[in-house]
């Protein structure tokens, strides 16, 4: 496997209408590490991840999902990431074995593992009881499992989760953070963002800064908390340089 | 798998997908067929019901395929679901057999039910079924593609009706559906004839009837470069990522 799981150069993203959401960000993610992405409300986060995931056409820069293009050789690429966006876009009235099912064929599994897939997740993030439930019905922290399962029905390498935990409860969330923990140390490489803060401190091995579309600070955990500062102390003040150098130029 | 998924869908919602156009069409051919054709005469020389049958079909087929891919491609867009599709490893060219295989299939399942009806009320004839099969798919797909084109433009319920309000229903009526354009005035016999909804009725009225009002290898070269036209532009509007990816 690469060495490299992500590795964005130069990515640009500029919206109908002029809107710059990302501005030449570059970052790398070495494979098997559990990578956190903050920053403020608009500051690019979810538009580099519909970027990497095909959701967004970059406008220029290069995205390398384990050194394949992500945008020449899509689907090659696209194989390998599973994504749980942060707005649901689940088929509000698929049941749930249906829909974790069918994504698992679209990835090229065969019958005997989609439905070995499917089982499994349901059972792993405690679906069973609403297998056969539309998504619907579903309460807003079942949905987040559906979401969650649905990144994982076809064993991705890269999992791209977006605020995966957001309205979700206390104990879900403990529960999804031993999980997702699990999941690295056997080897997966995950991108999460969040605006937990201290979700990200407990998680994450690496944490990339942005605001206003670039890369404001980038570093292991350990480097970036170095000065006995806490993560929120270098957050903010990551954040509000930015905002001096953009209020300044 | 898309496309099996988008299948079931057609038989979640059966009532608005199969029973409706299948009344509506009952009613069809029952008023204009047997009681307001059993007063007419003879035309191009079949019973009334056996001309206006392929009329009644070609509309039904092309409205099922039609409503079909427009409103899968435009909900899917709504509520986002289409990203669970932009995300998976599909080429544009999957994304477009997806689109055209559900509104292909809904068309003639609605077709084999319009066929069905038709022949409990004595309408069907075929005098060339290959032929007949020929247009029944080559409808279904060219308004399945419109579908899509239409799904990806509209950005409410209104617009998405437009196409079928504006353009589908008038364009059809006037393209010989429930007549022959020979009864037409001379003039408004040629504004038949370049009307394209001419051509697919007389197809499939040809391949039941053996009756034809025009050149049935112009229609058929017709119909090739409409899936080829459309479809390449489809394909465009995919690869571009108009309205979809943003």
């Amino acid at each position: 496997m690469a060495e490299k799981a992500l590795e964005i150069t130069h990515l640009v993203k500029t919206y109908r209408g002029g809107i710059e959401a990302v501005r030449d960000l570059s970052f790398l993610i070495p494979t098997g590490t559990f990578y956190g992405l903050l920053g403020p409300n608009g500051a690019g986060k979810s538009t580099t991840i519909s970027c990497i995931t095909g959701i967004s056409m970059p406008t220029s820069g290069t995205i390398k999902i384990f050194g394949i293009d992500a945008v020449s050789d899509y689907k090659e690429a696209r194989r390998r990431v599973g994504l749980s966006p942060q707005e649901f876009n689940i088929d509000f009235f698929g049941k749930v074995y249906d829909t974790l099912y069918y994504v698992a064929g679209y990835y090229g599994l065969n019958d005997k593992e989609r439905k070995a897939s499917a089982d499994s997740l349901i059972e792993r993030f405690g679906l069973s009881q609403y297998a056969q439930t539309p998504f619907h019905k579903l309460s807003g922290g079942f949905k987040r499992r559906v979401a969650l399962a649905r990144a994982m029905v076809h064993d991705p390498d890269l999992l791209i989760l977006d605020e995966p935990t957001a309205g979700v409860d206390v104990e879900l969330r403990h529960e999804l953070w031993k999980y997702l923990q699990e999941l690295n140390k056997a080897g997966k490489t995950i991108l999460l963002t969040s605006h937990y803060l201290e979700e990200v401190e407990k998680l994450c091995s690496h944490i990339g800064i942005i605001n206003k579309g670039t890369m404001c600070l980038e570093g292991t955990k350990e480097s970036l908390l170095s000065d006995g500062q806490t993560l929120e102390e270098v957050y903010l003040s990551a954040t509000k340089k930015t905002e001096v150098t953009a209020s300044i130029s | 798998m898309l496309i099996s998924r988008d299948i079931i869908r057609i038989f979640r919602v059966w009532v608005q997908t199969i029973a409706s156009p299948l009344i509506s069409a009952t009613l069809y051919i029952f008023i204009f067929g047997k009681i307001v054709g059993s007063r007419i005469d003879l035309i191009a020389g079949v019973p009334y019901i056996t001309f206006v049958f392929p009329g009644i079909l070609t509309m039904n087929i092309l409205t099922s395929a039609f409503m079909h891919s427009s409103s899968t491609t435009n909900f899917q867009r709504f509520m986002k679901t289409i990203q669970e599709v932009l995300v998976a490893p599909f080429s544009h060219i999957e994304m477009i057999f997806w689109l055209v295989t559900g509104g292909v299939v809904r068309g003639l399942i609605i077709a084999f039910g319009v066929l069905a009806i038709g022949v409990f009320f004595g309408a069907v004839t075929f005098a060339h079924p290959f032929i007949f099969l020929f247009f029944a798919i080559a409808i279904a797909i060219i308004f399945s593609l419109l579908g899509i084109i239409t799904g990806l433009w509209a950005n409410n319920f209104e617009q998405l009706s437009f196409l079928n309000t504006f353009i589908i229903m008038p364009f059809s009526y006037l393209g010989g559906m429930f007549y022959s354009i020979d009864m037409l005035p001379p003039l408004a016999q040629v504004f038949a004839r370049l009307n394209p909804f001419f051509y697919f009725v007389d197809g499939l009225r040809y391949s039941m009837t053996g009756v034809s009002e025009s050149n049935m290898y112009f229609g058929v070269f017709f119909m090739f470069a409409l899936i080829l036209g459309l479809g390449g532009f489809v394909y465009y509007l995919l690869k571009i990522g108009w309205k979809i990816r943003e």
